[in-house]
């Protein structure tokens, strides 16, 4: 299966691994390298963007807390520079608040730092082959700040009013654990299209809006009003 | 002693009495001098230089000299009236000539030089014997001729007054008119001034009255004041006046009137109206009856015997009354009032001395003037009170609408604390339930990793503790999640981690939900009810996992509904070996399984869960049937 997909693209697939505890990079980095990607490592925020000034690679996982700064701005910079990068943020408990914030600014999914060696692999590849992975917990914190309360729930920011009433549904049915198979028969979808849906969620999610662009090149100087 | 005691109270009592009621009594008898003065310095002049005094009259076949003003006897018939024959002296070059007649009673034709200039009876003011109408007529120049001119004035009288003739006056115009004038203005002007006053008041008060029927004191004094009006606006009951049998009857309206005015003043100085007061009205009602049943003069012989009395003894009750009532309140009010009727009832005094030829040299009735002046501050009094209620009313609103919002704050800021407190109680709450859980599953987890790691154990023991524990952590953050009440959302995130507990042991989770809901809504669902059933499940994985090695787990989730609301179902089903149950329904063996079987059946009776268990060598199958209504307290915990 792995052989195919690299077979697919004819060369290996270029992680970049940025996670400043030592032993769990190690983890994961083995449990890749048996998978047969390409894995660079780094343990801080600069070491990743001198790597990324080399190359760009094809997925980008990242912790959040590192000891120079946050992870989200490395997915942002990356987000911007290389739309083509599939970014997923390791998590140590997939908690919303670390999820959240990483998908606002581009990440597409997370990686828990205690799944097992196979699942890395499992998730890296459904990834890279254009399946977002979401948790049913993650879904769940986005349909609850879909309904209709008074006072918005603790918690990132999150902006749902661009997703249609189809993707609200599907996101209800991760999060009350169906598969894709099963939320494809509710809705009566193709089983196929689920995992596009998911991907354009994510999409809809990201604050990366016109205005927001602009505002950051007036204030990096590239526009002058 | 009990003597002294009884007389105690009494003598300062009667001191206060004394002490308030002489004051009071001398002011009144200053207020009569002033009005005496007063009435003497008011009375008009008259031009004495045209005065003619000196008259013969000639009288049932009889003449004699008089002197005017002369009073002239009371007689009930209209022909043949008293004829009084004068001369006067005539210059001319003085203009125009008036004859002007300041007072007579009750009406008079005058003639110059055998030509009648004047009959008093065409104008119905001048019919009233209680109004002092003054008369004046020019006389024709062509009628007049230099020196000696000879003037007669007949004078009709109607029973039972006597008749009455002022001085007459003849001379210039320009002369005579002024003192007409000003007669006019007090004695016909005034009164329609007053009356009309009386009429507007009237309405007023009895709309007042209308709006609030609770207090009569309006009604009573708007009646009166129809009355008044009435009296003042509708012809006399004399010989010219075409519908006397109404003027008759109307006759009573004056005595009604005052009585009314009695009522008034004992219901505004807040006294019970006493039973027999109603005889206070008797006179008038006899009046009124005699009026519709015999034409005159019956009915004005009864009015000056019943009539006038009546209105002397109402003014003289309500002398007493406001007397009583400023000994007891010393108001302003009650004041006021007293003073006002001491002047009304020295001039009724007065009126009564004229009528009886006491004063003789005049006949000036002003009582009634001074009764509507009375009636007029009463009622503009009245109205006065009525505004300041309303404003105390508003004022009053006011208040109540500031109190109002006080109490609002306060009760918000009670509020708001209340809130402020439940809602700490209940943080306290979750979080003794958070230390419980995290103490009964990490904790305890953690401990047996140090425990296993100190042992020098294998590596993959300590992973299992630790990744069970792990797993336990994510449970609780998870279920400290808002779900809304559907416990699909947690089963959602459960039905995850179990997948990825049982993928290494190639253990296949069959997940099947028999409707897309799932389980129905439970808004009372809670954080610890939540972490119970998942515990519930987990062990129920672990052990099939553990013990049974089974290779498929079924999990089932059912809604079912026997008529007392829908409940949900979850069980989970392994296809493992199963085990031998005891009659406690506990595991056959006394090991790990034992209890953990016991864990997870006190963990459903704290949630209201019922646990249902059976194994067989075909696989085991934990049946959870969750309640309706989940419970709110945690009862079987402590």
């Amino acid at each position: 299966m792995i052989m195919t997909d690299q077979g697919k693209t004819g060369e290996a697939i270029t992680i970049l691994l940025v996670e400043d505890d030592a032993p769990t990079c190690w983890r994961l980095q083995d449990a890749l390298v048996k998978a047969a990607y390409e894995v660079r490592t780094a343990g801080t925020l600069g070491e990743a963007r001198s790597a990324l000034a080399a190359s760009a690679p094809r997925v980008l996982l990242t912790d959040l807390r590192l000891p120079d700064g946050h992870g989200v701005e490395l997915i942002r910079e990356t987000r911007r520079r290389f739309p083509d990068t599939e970014i997923m943020v390791i998590s140590a408990l997939g908690d919303e608040e670390s999820v959240i914030s990483a998908i606002t600014v581009g990440a597409t999914g997370y990686l828990l730092k205690d799944a097992f060696p196979t699942d890395i692999a499992t998730t890296v590849r459904d990834l890279v082959a254009g399946h977002s992975p979401i948790s049913a917990s993650i879904a769940r914190f986005i349909v609850r700040r879909t309904q209709n309360s008074t006072e918005p729930p603790p918690g990132p920011a999150l902006n749902t009013a661009r997703l249609t009433p189809r993707e609200i549904d599907i996101l209800w049915g991760i999060a009350k654990g169906f598969s894709y198979a099963e939320i494809a028969s509710h809705l009566g979808l193709s089983r196929q299209t689920v995992p596009g849906h998911i991907k354009n969620i994510y999409r809809k999610l990201e604050v990366h809006t016109r205005s927001e662009a602009v505002f950051e090149a007036v204030q990096q100087g590239l526009i002058k009003l | 002693m009990s003597e002294i005691a009884a007389k105690a109270p009494a003598r300062p009592k009667r001191r206060l009495i004394v002490s308030r009621l002489v004051p009071y009594l001398l002011l009144q008898a200053l207020i009569v001098i002033a009005t005496i003065l007063g009435l003497r310095l008011l009375q008009p002049s008259d031009p004495e230089d045209f005065a003619l005094s000196g008259f013969s009259l000639k009288e049932g076949g009889t003449t004699r000299p008089v002197t005017l003003p002369h009073f002239a006897s009371s007689r009930y018939s209209l022909p043949d009236p008293p004829l009084y024959t004068g001369a006067f002296t005539f210059r001319s070059g003085d203009g125009g000539w008036s004859v002007f007649l300041p007072r007579f009673s009750n009406a008079v034709e005058v003639a110059v030089n055998g030509v009648v200039v004047l009959d008093s009876r065409r104008d119905a003011n001048a019919n009233r014997p209680d109004r002092n109408t003054p008369q004046i007529a020019a006389i024709p120049s062509s009628l007049l001729h230099d020196g000696s001119n000879e003037i007669t004035v007949r004078l009709f009288v109607w029973g039972p007054l006597k008749g009455f003739l002022d001085t007459v006056y003849v001379g210039p115009d320009a002369a005579l008119r002024p003192a007409f004038e000003t007669r006019t203005l007090l004695f016909v002007t005034l009164p329609v001034a007053f009356s009309a006053w009386q009429s507007i008041l009237a309405v007023i008060l009895a709309i007042m009255w209308l709006m609030r029927r609770r207090e009569p004191v309006y009604g009573v004094l708007a009646a009166a004041m129809v009355l008044g009006v009435i009296q003042a606006f509708v012809p006399p009951p004399v010989p010219p006046a075409t519908v006397s049998r109404l003027a008759g009857v109307l006759l009573a309206t004056a005595p009604i009137e005052s009585a009314l005015i009695v009522v008034f003043s004992v219901l505004f100085f807040g006294w019970r109206w006493p039973r027999y007061g109603i005889l206070l009205f008797a006179p008038g009602l006899i009046v009124f009856a005699v009026g519709l049943v015999a034409g005159p003069p019956l009915p004005r012989i009864l009015f000056l015997v019943l009539g006038i009395p009546t209105v002397g003894l109402s003014l003289v009750l309500m002398a007493c009354i406001t007397a009583a009532t400023v000994v007891r309140r010393q108001d302003a009010a009650s004041f006021t009032i007293g003073c006002a009727v001491t002047i009304v009832l020295t001039c009724w005094v007065h009126d009564m001395l004229s009528v009886f030829e006491v004063i003789t040299n005049e006949r000036t009735f002003v009582s009634r003037l001074s009764y509507s002046a009375m009636l007029v501050a009463i009622g503009a009094g009245l109205t006065w009170r009525f505004a300041r209620a309303l404003n105390q009313v508003d004022s009053f609103a006011g208040q109540l609408v500031a109190r109002v919002r006080e109490a609002e704050e306060r009760l918000k800021a009670n509020f708001a604390g209340e809130e402020a407190r439940a809602r700490a109680a209940a943080l306290a709450n979750e979080r003794t339930r958070l230390m419980r859980d995290l103490h009964d599953g990490l904790g305890g987890q953690l401990i047996s990793i140090v425990a296993l790691s100190e042992r020098g154990q294998e590596g993959a023991t300590i992973t299992e503790a630790a990744r069970t524990a792990l797993k336990d952590l994510r449970l609780v953050i998870d279920s400290m999640d808002d779900i809304g009440g559907d416990l699909m959302l947690a089963l959602g995130s459960w039905r995850e981690r179990a997948a990825m507990q049982l993928r290494p042991h190639d253990i296949a989770l069959d997940w099947r939900v028999a409707t897309p809901q799932g389980l129905p809504l439970h808004p009372e669902l809670r954080p610890w009810h939540v972490i119970q059933i998942v515990r519930i499940l987990d062990e129920a994985v672990t052990n099939a996992v553990k013990h049974a090695a089974a290779r498929h787990i079924t999990v089932t989730i059912e809604t079912h509904d026997d008529g007392r609301g829908p409940y949900g179902v979850i069980s989970v089903a392994d296809d493992g070996r199963g085990f031998t149950l005891c009659d406690d329904g506990g595991a056959g063996g006394a090991g790990q399984t034992a209890r953990g079987l016991r864990n997870m059946r006190s963990r459903a009776t704290r949630c209201g869960a019922t646990l249902d268990l059976s194994s067989d060598e075909s696989g085991t199958r934990v049946r959870l049937q969750l309640p309706q209504v989940f419970p709110d307290s945690d009862a079987a915990a402590s």
